[in-house]
């Protein structure tokens, strides 16, 4: 058995998990984040990525709204490739109640949220795909956040500091001796490998298996699981983010991601965190509400529908669903049950991931007698890609590769592209849909934390566009031949990827992605004939 | 169009069928294909339009990419708005505004046509057109007429040669009938008369088809825009308007509509008409004067891309199919690969003889002296490549009705 | 707007349609193929698989496809195959004689399923292959060579010969080799490829190059871009300057052999004076008294009205346009015909089941004249055939039998429709 020694173990690697590490590191603590399967794999990517304004909190719960904005303020600063400028839209529509725009409007004022209201017939003009009966509209400061490229950066970072990633190690036993947590025991999910990290303190932000990791210490700790299914379509229907101006409910949220729009979300209560399948009823449901906003919504072709569970935090069971607050708490387990060493940070929303960690990171400073002042609000998280590096880029990769390439990398871009100087091939396109070179594959699959075509899709978008993987898939897999992770297996790492991506297919498999799947078919069963491959 | 579907963005598969049916992508490392700067980087252009290389221009807009693809998607639509992005934002060299303005270039060669058609056989001056311009030296530049087809047409009328008859149909030349080879306008003015049509001509605008395809697309709106209207007081009247040439009738039928946006071609759609489309629909009627004489002629057929991407056959070979003693081979053998503007420019050049090639060695397997095909550009490009000589179908259906002097040698 | 007249109007340009328009002008008739696109057989192999694997035993590849048909559709008579049994064979040696006439050789295995090699390194059973891929005793080769070409970015001989070595028993001696040429230039596409293995120069250089890796005996395998014309003229002459059996495998499309079985279909129906016209789309028909008197059509340039004696209906299935699914039901595009669904589910949750989908069987169901009927059994259109991947009834990713129902059908819609009138 492998064996670590550190003085924080965080477990859980989604937004607040690397946030709390990126910080530990920034005060000079050292830390070791382990992570059941792949960074980012679990809450953090499975939501639409908005960055809230606030706006959408503004009525209900003004302190939720209020960290929003803040948060909003500082990740735009300091991570400029992860963060997208697009601002949004709250759009009042006929049967809207016009008594909520105004309670609204003056909650936020009430908040500092900048609003101000639009001109319809402009924004009509800017996004001809919106209902035309639009009463009122205002814009707000919304942006979207890329949840795999913030939690790469916030990894990178901690790294440049000494934090350590391990990922596909799943917690299996918190030791502890004396009523003080000791240590963490791993097993390694790809090869079964057990291994121990002995540490002082262990945070648990395991999002929605929160009470999974507690249980192994014979805690309770008590968070709603609920599901919240989202779908994507296959471009861009609007530019900006779009929130009905109404009180928050199912899918009354569009957000523009990168080539596709992600509508958002609904909210069902389940058992099981991993409980990520998404149906095709609320698929259906989904396209019923985000109908009324853009009406030609039937006719968009949808490329999947994925859910993720949110972990919200009830000290109660009586309320459920969206009347949980969105508001994040941070459980001392010292305090509260008398284990020394354990926090538990639950709750909360990506956009106040930031602020979560430095709360968690507070206390554990504090518990470990370290004075060093939070500083992640003020240090860049990533550089902004030089001028120069970006041009050079342009000329190398073409403008739309780079320009995709550059936000994804951020400051990996300048070797990726480098190395696309001197060689021709990583020039190649090899997710067409997404825009992926084969540079910046190469670049992924060689760091540390890529096992699986899963892990590179989600640091590069391969296989997310279009086709789902259809064509990438396999052209990846064959040119990462060189790397010895990589060849172990071709059919697993084949057919795991085609039926994770299948997953989220089905639930939309009419119109083009019907064709989509048996163009696919037709190639993994006709003509490699895989599904009887030994 | 609805605006969730533009182009039929959507319901691209990625099936990569219009790759394998580029003749650019065929021949060239340069150019990506249809798939990649068509929809592929369409769903980006939606977020920002300027995503688009500048190999873009390596597109011929042949369209055999909207032709071969089975799901419906306006690949080639894409390219040129992308063309048209590329160009409004980095502008063009001022060989390509040159080329693409050929009725500037027509107008200006009626100072001396004479001297012009010298000046383009002339080596040494093609040597420095190539130098300072970068027009290919190689590539027969096509000849000027003595005379355009509007002077020989109203000269004509003033002799009271088109005159009478009930139906009556408005003919759109084309820059290159009109400039270059005036004899196939005459032929067809010549073929309606015959069967009784008037015939009215105007001086119209450039279809600004050159202009789509090297990305100036305000211009070419602007040209469709004067088409338009000048068109109009005809459709009132329920006038057909008849082309001779597949690629100004594909410009004026679709192209207004879909890549310039222009809502009030959909009108003008509807009335254009192929000359042979129009023959055929009075044959089938029995109007058509069918007691042709016997033309002796062996020769290869070549459709033209722009005709094929139509998408409604081959009107010309069922009328050329009744005529004796003709004997029409299908060459079977793709685009000619000049394209327009495409095949004189210095660094394309190489490209459009490459894909020419399968043709020529069609022709050469064949063994025939004559071809027969609708497009001048793909006449021109024939004549240099393969060295044969080229007819438009109305000259062999001219010289079938014994109106003489079209056809020659056979 | 033109009006145009045929014996046989046929929908799609995919391999039914394509049979079909040959058998029919074969026999005299005039025949008009409309399509809006190119069919999806250049997506595909290039093959013509007819069945695949054991009813009983579906791991076990099948020995005799034809007898094991012949005890399927005694079975299931839902079976497009059902339908056509009478002309299976005929259909067969129709479309190998076609192929083989226009210069496009395809084999047979003596009745039995080829074995061929993927780019993926398993092996599929196949029926009839072009010349260039029919890779005889392939477990029985001494030593294999997998040549890739760096210009091309889907083709890696490595994983090839990774995932070979586990397909199935090989000589315990045999050696298995990789090796990278060019034919210079950056990124081609496999037809640019093609089109340059085409030149003799280039070609040559390939020869001497693949030679420094070679063992004598040797098999040597290529991705499937070997040469653009509908001949498999540079495989030969591959071979011939190698000294040894060169063969292509089945790759992800854009590949050339499923471009060459087109061209040549293509081509012959030129040949026999067939009228095909691409990138005109089948918008509507005019039906009265249950049989079909006009198809409307529609190009980018213009529209056309179709007269016809009988219609084939070859558009395929969803991917091909014909079927088109909304949530919850699928139509047919052109005929609004009835299609044969399931309730509940259209998939399974596992991509790869190895039953495969229930959307792959969705479709039309016909009669054994394959006439359109309805639930019970009454004819929908009199006039109008039904081929190909539209018809119900079919698994054909598991089955192995899309191109066989292709052909079979395809074939006996010709053969009845140049029949009429006889």
């Amino acid at each position: 058995m492998a064996i670590f020694d550190t003085q924080v173990v965080v477990i859980g690697g989604g937004a607040t998990g690397t946030g709390i590490l990126r910080d530990l590191s920034l005060r000079g603590i050292k830390g070791i984040l382990v992570e059941q399967c792949d960074l980012a794999h679990g809450t953090s990517s499975r939501f639409h990525g908005l960055l809230h304004s606030g706006a959408r909190y503004a009525v209900k719960d003004p302190e939720a709204a209020r960290e929003c904005l803040e948060e909003n303020m500082i990740l735009r600063r300091i991570a400029p490739n992860c963060v997208e400028n697009t601002g949004g839209f709250f759009i009042q529509l006929p049967g809207d109640d016009p008594g909520y725009a105004d309670k609204w409007i003056a909650a936020c004022t009430e908040v500092g949220i900048e609003i101000e209201e639009a001109d319809v017939r402009n924004l009509l003009k800017c996004s001809p795909a919106l209902n035309k009966r639009i009463i009122r509209a205002f814009k707000v400061m919304d942006r979207t956040v890329d949840g795999f490229r913030l939690i790469r950066a916030n990894v990178n970072a901690a790294r440049r500091r000494g934090g350590r990633v391990m990922t596909y190690s799943r917690v299996t036993a918190i030791h502890q001796s004396g009523g003080s947590v000791t240590g963490v025991e791993l097993t390694n999910m790809l090869t079964g490998e057990k291994s121990l990290i002995g540490c002082q303190m262990a945070v648990n932000a395991s999002g929605p298996w929160i009470g999974e990791v507690a249980a192994l210490v014979g805690l309770e700790v008590n968070v709603i699981k609920d599901k919240g299914t989202l779908i994507a379509f296959n471009h861009r229907l609007t530019n900006q983010v779009l929130n009905r101006l109404r009180p928050p409910g199912d899918g009354d949220i569009f957000v523009p991601h990168g080539a596709i729009t992600i509508l958002g979300t609904t909210s069902i209560a389940v058992d099981d965190p991993g409980d990520t399948r998404p149906e095709c009823r609320e698929v259906l449901d989904l396209i019923e509400i985000g109908r009324q906003m853009v009406p030609e919504l039937e006719k968009c072709r949808l490329i999947r529908a994925f859910a993720g569970v949110r972990p919200l935090y009830q000290q109660t069971t009586a309320v459920s669903g969206r009347l949980v607050s969105r508001n994040f708490a941070l459980l001392d387990h010292r305090q509260l049950d008398g284990l020394d060493g354990l926090i538990s940070i639950v709750g909360g929303k990506f956009s106040t991931f930031r602020l979560m960690a430095e709360r968690t990171v507070d206390l554990v400073a504090r518990r470990l007698g370290v004075n060093a002042p939070c500083r992640t609000a003020r240090e860049p998280l990533t550089n902004p890609v030089p001028k120069g590096a970006l041009k050079r880029g342009i000329k190398v990769l073409g403008l739309s590769v780079a320009q995709r390439a550059a936000k994804r990398l951020g400051d990996d871009f300048a070797e990726v592209v480098r190395q696309a100087g001197h060689d021709p091939q990583k020039r190649r396109i090899f997710c067409e849909c997404e825009l992926v070179s084969l540079g910046e594959i190469e670049h992924v699959a060689r760091d540390g934390d890529c096992f699986t075509l899963g892990d590179v899709r989600r640091k590069t978008r391969m296989g997310m566009g279009t086709c789902q993987g259809t064509f990438c898939c396999y052209r990846t897999l064959g040119a990462l031949s060189k790397y010895p992770r990589f060849v172990v297996g071709d059919r697993l790492f084949l057919t795991d990827f085609l039926r994770n991506r299948w997953k989220g297919i089905t639930p939309v498999l009419w119109g083009q992605q019907l064709r989509e799947a048996q163009l696919s078919l037709g190639i993994y069963f006709t003509i490699f004939g895989l599904e009887r491959m030994k | 169009m609805s605006c969730a579907n533009l182009f039929g963005l959507d319901n691209c598969v990625k099936c990569t069928i219009c790759v394998s049916h580029c003749p650019v992508a065929r021949v060239s490392d340069k150019f990506a294909g249809p798939k990649q700067y068509g929809p592929d980087l369409e769903r980006f252009r939606l977020e920002e339009a300027g995503a688009v290389c500048p190999s873009v221009t390596y597109c011929t807009n042949c369209k055999n990419c909207d032709v071969a693809c089975p799901s419906g998607v306006n690949v080639s639509a894409m390219i040129c708005r992308a063309k048209g992005e590329l160009v409004g934002r980095h502008g063009a060299a001022w060989r390509d505004r040159l080329m693409a303005r050929v009725d500037l270039l027509g107008k200006y060669s009626r100072l001396s046509p004479a001297l012009i058609n010298w000046c383009a056989g002339n080596s040494p001056i093609r040597w420095l057109v190539e130098k300072t311009f970068g027009v290919s030296k190689e590539m027969t530049l096509p000849r000027y007429a003595g005379q355009t087809f509007y002077d020989l047409f109203s000269y004509k009328k003033k002799t009271g040669g088109n005159v009478s008859g009930e139906r009556i149909v408005v003919y759109y030349p084309g820059c290159y009938v009109n400039y270059h080879n005036p004899g196939v306008g005459m032929a067809l003015v010549e073929v309606m008369v015959r069967n009784g049509i008037r015939v009215l001509v105007e001086k119209f605008n450039c279809c600004g088809l050159p202009l789509i395809s090297n990305g100036f697309l305000s211009e070419a709106q602007k040209y469709a825009r004067k088409n338009i209207q000048q068109l109009r007081s005809h459709l009132d009247r329920d006038y057909r308007i008849i082309t001779s040439c597949p690629s100004c009738s594909l410009t004026l039928r679709r192209e207004y509509r879909e890549v310039l946006g222009l809502v009030d071609a959909g009108r003008l759609s509807s009335y254009v008409q192929d000359a042979f489309e129009y023959l055929w629909c009075m044959s089938r009627q029995g109007e058509l004067d069918t007691s042709f004489k016997s033309v002796p002629l062996r020769a290869g057929y070549h459709l033209p891309c722009h005709l094929k991407a139509g998408g409604y056959g081959v009107p010309s070979r069922e009328i050329l199919g009744l005529i004796p003693g003709l004997r029409v081979h299908d060459l079977d053998a793709g685009c000619c690969g000049l394209s327009g503007s495409c095949g004189f420019k210095r660094e394309k050049y190489a490209n459009s003889m490459a894909i020419g090639w399968d043709l020529f060695r069609s022709i050469k397997e064949m063994d025939t002296k004559q071809v027969i095909t609708e497009c001048g550009i793909c006449q021109l490009q024939i004549q240099h490549g393969a060295g044969v000589t080229v007819y438009h179908p109305v000259q062999v259906l001219a010289e079938a009705f014994g109106l003489g002097g079209y056809i020659r040698n056979y | 707007m033109m009006c145009r007249d045929f014996d046989l109007a046929i929908i799609g340009a995919g391999l039914s349609g394509l049979i079909a328009a040959a058998k029919a002008a074969e026999m005299g008739k005039k025949v008009l193929l409309l399509a809006k696109g190119m069919g999806v057989v250049e997506l595909s192999t290039g093959c013509i698989d007819l069945w695949g694997y054991c009813l009983e035993q579906p791991e076990e590849v099948c020995r005799r496809p034809v007898d094991e048909i012949a005890r399927m559709v005694g079975i299931n008579r839902e079976h497009p195959y059902a339908k056509v049994q009478d002309v299976l064979e005929e259909s067969m040696r129709f479309f190998q004689r076609v192929c083989s006439d226009n210069g496009c050789h395809y084999l047979e295995n003596k009745g039995d399923n080829w074995l061929l090699p993927t780019a993926f390194g398993t092996v599929r059973p196949t029926y009839l292959v072009p010349a260039s891929m029919a890779v005889r005793s392939l477990f029985k080769a001494k030593s294999v060579l997998v040549v890739g070409f760096k210009e091309l970015k889907d083709f890696y001989p490595e994983m090839l010969v990774r995932n070979l070595k586990k397909s199935g028993e090989f000589d315990p001696g045999c050696h298995m080799k990789t090796a990278i040429t060019g034919v210079g230039g950056g990124e081609l596409t496999p037809n640019a490829l093609a089109s340059r293995l085409e030149q003799p120069d280039i070609l040559t250089g390939v020869i001497s190059r693949v030679r420094n890796f070679l063992s004598p005996g040797s098999l040597v395998l290529f991705p499937p871009v070997l040469g653009d014309r509908r001949d498999t003229g540079v495989a030969l002459k591959l071979a011939r300057g190698l000294e040894c059996p060169v063969y292509e495998v089945s790759n992800i499309p854009p590949a050339l052999p499923g471009q060459r079985l087109l061209k040549t279909l293509l081509h012959y129906l030129k040949v026999i004076g067939v009228e095909v016209i691409m990138g005109c789309k089948a918008t509507g028909a005019e039906i009265s008294g249950g049989h079909c008197l006009r198809l409307d059509a529609e190009g980018a340039g213009g529209s056309i009205k179709i007269r016809s004696r009988a219609f084939v209906l070859a558009t395929g299935s969803f991917l091909g346009g014909g079927l088109e699914a909304r949530p919850g039901y699928a139509c047919e595009t052109v005929f609004n015909l009835p299609v044969k669904a399931i309730e509940g589910n259209w998939w399974d949750k596992d991509f790869f089941n190895k039953d495969g989908h229930p959307f792959s069987k969705f479709g039309i169901v016909v009669n054994d004249r394959l006439q359109p009927v309805d639930g019970v059994g009454r004819v929908l259109v009199e006039n109008l055939m039904v081929v190909g991947a539209s018809l119900a009834g079919c698994n054909y990713p598991v089955e192995k039998c899309g191109g066989g129902v292709a052909v079979a059908t395809g074939y006996k819609a010709g053969k009845l429709a140049g029949e009429v009138g006889r």
